[in-house]
């Protein structure tokens, strides 16, 4: 079916519609003075940037960086075995897996966080990197094993069985032959992880309270600085932007 | 023979079993363990006796029927017009370019926060649409019906529901519908009797995914909502703030109460993908 011109039109400008409204932030970040009724800003400047990279800010930024590397590295090596059988379907009974899967993605974080402070008070957890981690594992530990189970199948066991026959030890095997069949979907793994630790606001805010977590330092400035807000945002939506410029170029070159 | 065989299976079987272990056991014992301790805090106030005075609050408090009535309105809007928005944007795109679908998909992973501070900057009174239309026709930051919240969420949802749909709407689809038009079939025919029945599973389970997550809307309607009513879990934040004792209880029962609403959804999404996907 060919496409007609009226299609194509409408296509793009829903595509607009749905990438514009993000522009803004990268306007108001940079406006230092933005009075209305004017639609650009009178002055130009990086008083935002200045601002959100000092003081609670800057310490946010670090803290949240820190405990996304953490927790999406500790998810992928307790993910990596479950995803493999659960891709293999090796599992018996894999109805009762996914849904242990499913139930921290939709249950709140506020929720869960709100729940395991009650025995990180116990534990000396709370407001620490580790009990964050903790919080943040149980959502990105689905989301992990989710993504990461599609690599798994037929074609890795085959390869994985030529490995073997060609006399590759078990180490060797899996850094020449399984990691690179997988390092796509492993990537992918890796970055959704990151993203929804990154994003955490909830659990961040229930489990690390007096420890400052770039979401939670960003909210306030929404409504007393806009422009702190506007800059801390692009801070928030880098690795968002890195990873549609990394899935842009993976789909250009597959594999 | 036999029973060698079935020995080697079992063997293989807890292999298996032993493998999927570490990361289900890590999540059991975070997961059940934190629905436990809400329902600890829930029942024992910090150094007192087991009571049900936190429930008690929660029954009568007219706030938190307010608040039940807003996030249930929430989260009934945001996913009807979020499912409705993505069917028609997956119908349009369908045999879209590689790069309107990646613009298209922008939003997905773009943290909600982020968005609902563009949308504040966007919509506030003063804010850049107010400027360039001279005043906008209904008020969409911090209004008493949560539109605002709605926007976000819609925003947000509609592109993932649209890659959802879109998978299921494959080639093989297509083959159908250009053998549904050689027999004589309308437009409309094809819509209702083939694409119809291949995308409405992924529909219904990415609709009840987007209902769960409206459902503990928190950073969105803080950002964006009204301060009253407030959403289930802005009602537990305001709850641990109002009173730092008892506080916690109220919190912690509101929070449980959303916990198992999406329990509930999540068992019904999986159920229905499983039965998609045949047994």
């Amino acid at each position: 079916m060919v496409e007609t011109r009226v299609q194509r039109v409408l296509g793009g400008l829903l595509a607009t519609a749905f990438a514009l409204p993000l522009l803004v932030l990268v306007v108001r970040a940079f406006a230092d003075r933005w009075r209305a009724p004017a639609l650009l800003p009178q002055d130009w400047g990086m008083r935002g940037i200045e601002l959100a990279f000092s003081g609670q800010a800057a310490e946010a930024f670090w803290t949240s960086l820190l405990v996304a590397v953490v927790t999406t590295a500790v998810a992928l090596v307790l993910g990596w075995p479950a995803a493999r059988v659960l891709g293999e379907r090796r599992l018996k009974r894999p109805a009762i897996a996914f849904l242990l899967l499913a139930m921290p993605l939709l249950v709140p974080p506020y929720a869960t966080g709100a729940g395991l402070t009650e025995w990180f008070l116990r534990l000396g957890l709370v407001d620490t990197v580790s009990g964050i981690v903790l919080a943040h594992l149980v959502g990105v530990l689905p989301y992990v094993v989710v993504v990461l189970l599609s690599a798994f199948g037929p074609e890795v066991t085959a390869l994985e069985e030529m490995g073997r026959a060609s006399g590759l030890a078990p180490l060797q095997r899996w850094r020449w032959v399984t990691l690179p069949a997988v390092a796509p979907t492993l990537a992918a793994a890796a970055f959704l992880g990151f993203l929804v630790s990154w994003s955490q606001y909830g659990s961040s805010l229930a489990v690390g309270g007096g420890r400052p977590m770039l979401p939670v330092v960003m909210l306030p400035f929404v409504r007393s600085d806009p422009q702190v807000a506007a800059a801390l945002a692009l801070l928030f939506l880098a690795p968002a932007i890195a990873a549609l410029a990394l899935t842009a170029r993976a789909a250009r070159s597959p594999l | 023979m036999e029973a060698r065989g079935a020995a080697r299976l079992r063997a293989e079987r807890r292999r298996a079993l032993l493998a999927a272990a570490p990361a289900l056991g890590v999540l059991t014992l975070l997961f059940g363990g934190a629905l436990a301790g809400a329902a600890r805090t829930s029942l024992v106030p910090l150094g007192g006796e087991p009571t049900l005075d936190a429930w008690r609050a929660l029954y009568g408090d007219p706030a938190f029927a307010d608040s039940v009535r807003f996030t249930l309105q929430v989260t009934l809007l945001s996913t009807l017009l979020s499912c409705a928005l993505a069917m028609l944007v997956a119908l349009v795109m369908r045999r879209r370019s590689v790069v309107v679908r990646a613009l298209l998909s922008l939003p997905v992973p773009v943290p909600h926060l982020l968005v609902a501070v563009a949308a504040v900057l966007w919509l506030a009174p003063g804010g850049l649409a107010d400027r360039a239309l001279g005043g906008l026709p209904l008020t969409l930051v911090r209004d008493d019906l949560g539109l605002g919240v709605v926007l976000v969420y819609v925003y947000k949802e509609t592109p993932f529901l649209v890659l959802l749909l879109l998978a299921a709407m494959g080639e093989a689809l297509a083959a159908r519908e250009e053998a549904a038009a050689v027999h004589g079939a309308s437009q409309w025919q094809r819509l209702r009797w083939v694409v119809w029945p291949a995308v409405r599973t992924p529909l219904v389970v990415g609709g009840i995914v987007v209902a769960a997550f409206v459902l503990g809307a928190f950073e969105v309607p803080l950002t964006i909502g009204p301060s009253y009513p407030p959403t289930l879990s802005e009602f537990a934040l305001q709850a641990t703030q109002g009173d730092l004792l008892a506080g916690e209880g109220v919190a912690a029962a509101t929070l449980l109460l959303t916990a198992v609403a999406s329990t509930l959804l999540a068992i019904l999404a999986v159920r229905l993908a499983k039965d998609a996907a045949g047994g």
